[in-house]
């Protein structure tokens, strides 16, 4: 025989004969290591699904450009591999069943596009719709049958603009069901996880029904290598002025050139632009203003319907209350220089409402009609106004009184057309009718130069006039990083299944080297020292940490591919889709192993810390060292004064009430486990006066097992009462008080609670229900139902009436106020826009804290109080003030909160969708939005206590094996008690008694101080206990507790009296 | 040379210190053999381990070839112990997951030092006669044969000084006779010093020096 003993072969020897015990530590290391593993794998996971469905939905598309409004579809040629689209947001219906769906991403392509995202087949002509899978589905229907999208109508005049056409801003287009010939890819410029609910419709078909052939208002470009500058660069190179709604006119009578701009307005930052290019180039500007004045009017007469001109310069006079009046005009109104003179006109104000205003002025001056003062080109181009032959052909989107026309005006229009009838000071124009659109209507520029055209080009950045490129493949790919870290998420999540694996291994191992005391005893006789015993059993510990972290790899994969299941099914409400997969990658896999393999270690490390206090004779004497109880009180003690101030704290509110009584319970927990192990210690010389008491002296008898069992009974417990505490309830103060909640496809640009509004908009006045509007600009859903990192978050204005009405409660605000909706109103002196959000969002989508200062599109926002469990999870909320200067070009209302009688909320709902079906009005009941977001919420604490009641069971069944081990170590004990009498029931009840003692220990420790820690949030954010299921719960791993004490003594009984008595 | 000078030792007890021993001189060379008889609870097994080391004694001094290992700190005393000691216990506390030639070698994993301890392990066997046994487990072996198995374990180190804590205890007539003959033959080859903690009258007078522990104290015991 060729025997070496060697450390290793000891390693071995031992590795193989204590199989059982390792083989335990062995499972819990794997557990620990698949739940981590798992949980990151879960993480990266997600992740990757969510980069997966960007680059499926964006296909070829990595650059996207595109304007508010539309340019030339020959832009798109400045690029390689690119293509024009458009895209609009639509209603779209199915016409045989009336079905309807709301914000449908329509867009209009070609072959151009099919080409270049390398679809199958053609794409759709004609007629023809093609429809994605989920809105087909959603909207049901064949081939052949009638569709009918609902977009806006393209205006280049702003419709919160005298001029603008309000009263029909849709434009529906009827189209044919196409069923594809192949399977088209989803496409989707939106990084959002949920169904793609998409059109696709004939480019031609769409240019022609909104008047817009030959533009687009998007163009994708492909090739990931080009880099955002180039494209940038390019564009810059490429585009034209009229590209950005800019045009240049010459005007030869006038020596000029007039710079216009498609929506009647010429912007600030335009104007700005045209002036220092004209001034670089030697050039002279003359800025002008011009509008329509309902009546000059002089003493008791008027002239209807008069085009007026601000200008800085003759024939306008530069006295601020002065006005020039053309010789025309002077005549017909039968004025003389220092006559007063009143122009009343309409305004369009932010209310939603037309105004009707006057202003007075002194006549300065009469002009005749020649020059300057008969130049028609100051004017505009006005639809359905210029282009007339009469006044009585006019059609504008206002009222007009055409029994004031008369027939000498008709003249003069024949005559003279726009030519204007009245000057006045440029800055009184601009005081008088400057909008957030603009302050001029053209910009002169003297005199004419073909280097103006290109210079202005060149001087104007095409991004901040509105023609902006995304880097939308590199975004959305950031995005999917995820607003939610579910690796971090399921890491909480799993975190009790963690530690109990953990403590479960910790304890197996500590139960193995109790096993071996006595064998630890001799090797110590013989001569092995503690650091060398130590390194034995680390060395032990070691290869069943490798094993159990290969194995757990496996286990990670498992866990992981179940997580991903549920996220798919059982907690689909949580993550809103069903295209999330399981990604295997390396890292986390490592990460896992190797955190698992170190705690698990670490748990083996930490038992072997129990060696050293017992001398070698008590070793093999079986006799183990144990800490006295008073150190066990000490440390209860001390924890139990630092909880008590933390509770005090949070009473007296100088903690967070939450965090505060959190802290406490928890601590509370770790002081109880102490006193219970001060109680275990003491009572192990307890007087012993029937079979209950020598059975709870039995869990005296090795206190620290009991404590362990104790431990992870009580924190399973302690978790799964608290997350139960945090379940939101259906009804909820997040609403405001307000029943229903609606937004629209279509913005609503009249006030649809005043009769004007509602004859605009044709709805019924309804009686106790009013409207409050919000301004809504589109972007990233911040709430919980995105899972995607919100870039550029939705951003709501609520107007001015609705802040002082104190609705909505809060959680906090950066100053203390009784109504912290005010703050948006503060101006602050850095330019920073106070906003507000919903405190959710605020910590779980935008990661941010209260008075925190964030960039959205190059503007600074701060948030200046978070709302409490509110329904504007999904926003930002500014002031209408700030919105309008912030976002010009974002008009009318799109989301709106309903004051309804609640017994009507249904009627209402019925009569308002019906009647703003072409606006795409969706209404939704308040709490049942509100319930959206709760829904995700409980579905995450469902996975968190799934999780959690899976760490109970584990919890349990190391009760269960402490039990069992305590019984069979005890099988001699047993074997002489039945020896001198006991029967069967008598040692069961004495397992029973011990068992239930450590049982309801941690139930009632666990329980108590959770019902500690929540208070709070039971008390004041009106969580509930859900006392019957949990109930249940805990009856259940009481009634688990109770079966093991009944194994186990089977299991102690089932070896034969003489035996055990033998091996005395 | 062993030297026990003054040892004693009690316990804290609730009712005051328990005395065990008190003022226990002994004086033990190479060759030297000794039985201690005396009553259960008399303090033998005490005496036994503070002259192994294991427990240190309340008073007194104890040296081994001029060494006092109470004096050693932990990771010394356990090298002094794996050196100079060898215990064989009443239980005979074999590994059972270790065979029986592996067993013998086990003090030969505190240090790296493994050369020639096979051979003599090997030796050690037959000299106790399980030489055909090497490959078994203890489970697989009588009482008698365990407790040859712990003697030979006790020897592998060549110690100055074996110890035994009634090693024929729990074996029967036959058995016990056999194990005391191997432990007063191989002590003798090994030249060390024995001392035998026992009940037994029949092993303790094989002894030629025999000593009874009785209140706290060693009394020559009556032939």
């Amino acid at each position: 025989m060729n025997c070496v003993m060697r450390t290793s072969t000891l390693l071995q020897r031992n590795l193989t004969w204590y199989w059982r015990t390792n083989l335990a530590v062995l499972l819990g290391v794997s557990t620990a290591v698949g739940v981590l593993g798992g949980a990151l794998l879960v993480g990266d996971s997600v992740r990757s699904s969510l980069r997966d469905l960007v680059l499926a939905r964006l296909g070829n598309t990595d650059f996207v450009i595109s304007r508010n409004g539309f340019f030339r579809e020959e832009l798109a040629s400045a690029f390689d591999s690119s293509c024009p689209i458009i895209a609009i947001s639509a209603v779209v219906v199915h016409e045989p069943s009336g079905r309807r769906a709301s914000a449908v991403e329509v867009y209009g392509v070609d072959e151009r596009f099919w080409k270049f995202q390398a679809e199958p087949g053609q794409p759709p002509s004609g007629q023809e719709i093609l429809l994605s899978a989920a809105l087909e589905r959603e909207l049901g229907g064949k081939a052949d049958d009638a569709i009918l999208i609902r977009v806006q109508k393209p205006s280049a005049i702003p419709l919160e603009s005298l001029h603008g056409r309000k009263q029909d801003v849709g434009k529906t287009i009827r189209l044919t069901l196409k069923w594809p010939e192949a399977a088209f890819r989803e496409f989707s410029l939106e990084a959002q996880q949920g169904d793609v609910r998409a059109a696709i419709v004939p480019l031609t078909r769409l240019q022609r029904d909104l008047d817009q052939k030959g533009k687009a208002n998007t163009i994708l470009v492909a090739n990931g290598a080009v880099s955002l500058d180039l494209i940038e660069r390019t564009l810059k190179d490429r585009y034209a002025l009229e590209d950005l709604g800019i045009r240049l006119r010459t005007l030869e009578r006038q020596h000029c050139l007039s710079l216009e701009a498609d929506s009647a307005q010429i912007s600030d930052a335009l104007a700005d632009a045209a002036s220092t290019t004209a001034k670089s180039l030697g050039l002279r500007v003359e800025p002008v203003l011009t509008y329509l004045a309902n009546s000059i009017r002089v003493g008791g007469r008027e002239v209807p319907y008069s085009v007026v001109t601000a200008l800085d310069s003759p024939p306008a006079p530069s006295e601020p209350d002065a006005i020039t009046l053309s010789q025309w005009t002077a005549l017909d109104l039968r004025a003389k220089p220092g006559d007063a003179v009143t122009l009343e006109y309409y305004l369009w104000k932010s209310d939603g409402l037309l105004h009707t205003d006057s202003a007075r002025f002194r006549l300065a001056q009469v002009v005749p009609l020649e020059g300057a003062a008969a130049d028609r080109d100051l004017v505009p181009q006005y639809p359905g106004i210029t282009e007339s032959k009469s006044l009585h052909d006019w059609d504008p989107p206002f009222p007009l009184d055409l029994s004031r026309v008369r027939p000498s005006d008709e003249q003069y229009w024949k005559q003279y057309r726009t030519t204007p009838k009245a000057f006045v000071p440029l800055a009184r124009g601009q005081q008088l009718w400057g909008t957030r659109f603009g302050r001029l209507t053209s910009v002169r520029i003297l005199p004419p130069s073909d280097a103006y055209s290109n210079a202005l080009r060149m001087a104007l950045d095409p991004a901040k006039m509105g023609l902006t490129v995304f880097a939308t493949k590199a975004q959305g790919l950031a995005a999917a990083r995820g607003a939610t870290d579910f690796g971090e998420y399921f890491l909480y999540f799993s975190f009790f299944l963690m530690v109990s694996a953990l403590l479960l291994t910790g304890l197996f191992f500590r139960l193995g080297v109790e096993q071996r005391m006595r064998e630890i005893g001799v090797l110590r006789a013989l001569g092995f020292s503690i650091p060398k015993l130590r390194s034995l059993f680390l060395l032990e510990g070691t290869a069943l940490a490798a094993a159990g972290a290969i194995l757990g790899i496996g286990a990670a994969l498992v866990y992981g591919d179940i997580i991903m299941l549920g996220l798919r099914t059982w907690w689909v409400a949580a993550v809103g889709t069903k295209s999330l997969s399981l990604h295997t990658s390396i890292a986390p896999l490592a990460v896992g192993a190797a955190a698992g393999m170190a705690t698990g270690l670490g748990s083996t490390a930490w038992t072997l810390r129990s060696l050293q206090p017992v001398t070698p004779r008590g070793l093999l004497a079986g006799v183990e060292k144990h800490t006295s109880s008073g150190r066990w009180l000490l440390v209860a003690s001390l924890v139990t004064v630092i909880a008590l101030a933390l509770l005090a704290a949070a009473l007296v509110r100088e903690l967070d009430q939450t965090a505060g009584f959190f802290g406490a319970g928890t601590l509370l927990l770790i002081a109880a486990v102490c006193f219970e192990s001060a109680w275990l210690r003491a009572r192990s010389s307890a007087a012993i006066r029937g079979q209950i008491t020598l059975g709870v002296r039995s869990a005296t008898y090795r206190p620290g097992r009991s404590l362990l069992s104790i431990a992870l009974i009580a924190s399973a417990t302690f978790i799964i009462v608290s997350l139960d505490a945090f379940r939101r309830s259906e009804a909820s103060a997040g609403t405001g008080g307000f029943p229903l909640v609606a937004e629209s496809v279509l913005p609503l640009i009249h006030e649809p609670n005043t009769p004007a509004g509602r004859d605009a908009l044709n709805i019924p006045r309804l009686e106790g229900v009013q409207f409050v509007p919000f301004r809504l600009r589109p972007g990233d859903d911040a709430s919980c139902l995105n899972l995607y990192q919100p870039r550029n978050p939705r951003i709501l204005a609520p107007p001015a009436a609705f802040l002082r009405s104190a609705r909505f409660r809060f959680q906090d605000s950066v100053v203390r106020t009784p109504n912290p909706w005010l703050l948006l109103e503060s101006e602050t002196a850095d330019g920073v826009i106070p906003a507000i959000v919903d405190a959710n969002s605020m910590t779980y989508s935008l990661h941010l804290h209260l008075g925190e200062e964030f960039v959205v599109d190059q503007t600074r926002f701060r948030i200046v109080a978070a709302l409490a469990d509110s329904l504007f999870q999904g926003e930002l909320l500014i002031s209408e003030k700030s919105f309008l200067r912030l976002f010009p070009d974002v008009e009318g209302y799109r989301f709106f909160l309903l004051s309804v009688p609640p017994a009507r909320a249904q009627e209402v709902t019925g009569v308002l969708e019906g009647a703003l079906a072409d606006y795409g009005f969706d209404i939704q009941p308040a709490e049942a939005r509100l319930a959206g977001f709760h829904k995700v919420e409980n579905t995450y604490l469902s996975t968190f206590r799934s999780l959690g009641g899976l760490g109970l069971v584990l919890g349990t069944v190391g009760l269960g094996a402490v039990l069992l081990r305590n019984v069979l170590e005890r099988r001699r004990e047993l074997a002489l008690l039945r020896a001198v009498g006991y029967r069967p029931q008598h040692l069961a009840t004495m397992v029973i008694a011990e068992n239930l003692l450590l049982l309801l220990l941690g139930l009632v420790t666990g329980t108590a101080c959770a019902l500690l820690a929540i208070a709070p949030a039971v008390l004041l954010r009106g969580g509930r206990l859900p006392a019957a299921s949990l109930s249940l719960l805990l009856a259940g791993v009481l009634v688990t507790g109770i079966g093991a004490s009944l194994a186990a003594t089977a299991a102690a009984l089932r070896s034969p009296l003489l035996m055990a008595l033998r091996s005395e | 040379m062993l030297e026990a000078s003054s040892l004693a030792k009690e316990y804290p007890t609730p009712r005051g210190p328990l005395t065990v021993l008190s003022g226990i001189s002994l004086c033990l060379k190479r060759g030297d053999a000794v039985a201690i008889m005396g009553p259960s609870g008399s303090g033998k097994s005490t005496l036994l381990y503070i002259l192994g080391a294991l427990e240190p004694p309340t008073a007194g001094t104890l040296t081994l070839d001029g060494r006092n290992p109470f004096q050693f700190a932990e990771r010394e005393l356990a090298a002094f112990r794996n050196q100079s000691i060898g215990f064989v216990f009443q239980d005979h506390c074999l590994l059972p997951q270790c065979s029986v030639l592996e067993n013998v070698l086990i003090p030969t994993l505190v240090t790296n030092d493994h050369a020639g301890y096979r051979d003599r392990a090997r030796a050690l066997l037959e000299q106790v006669g399980l030489s055909d046994r090497l490959d078994h487990r203890p489970s697989e072996l009588s009482g008698g044969e365990k407790q040859r198995i712990a003697l030979a374990r006790a020897l592998i180190r060549k110690p100055l000084l074996l110890l035994c804590d009634e090693p024929t205890g729990n074996l029967d007539q036959t058995s016990a006779a056999v194990v005391a003959s191997l432990l007063l033959e191989l002590y003798q080859r090994q030249e060390t010093i024995l001392v035998v903690v026992t009940h037994s009258a029949e092993l303790a007078s094989r002894f030629p020096v025999r000593y009874e522990l009785r209140h706290a104290n060693l009394h020559p015991a009556a032939a």
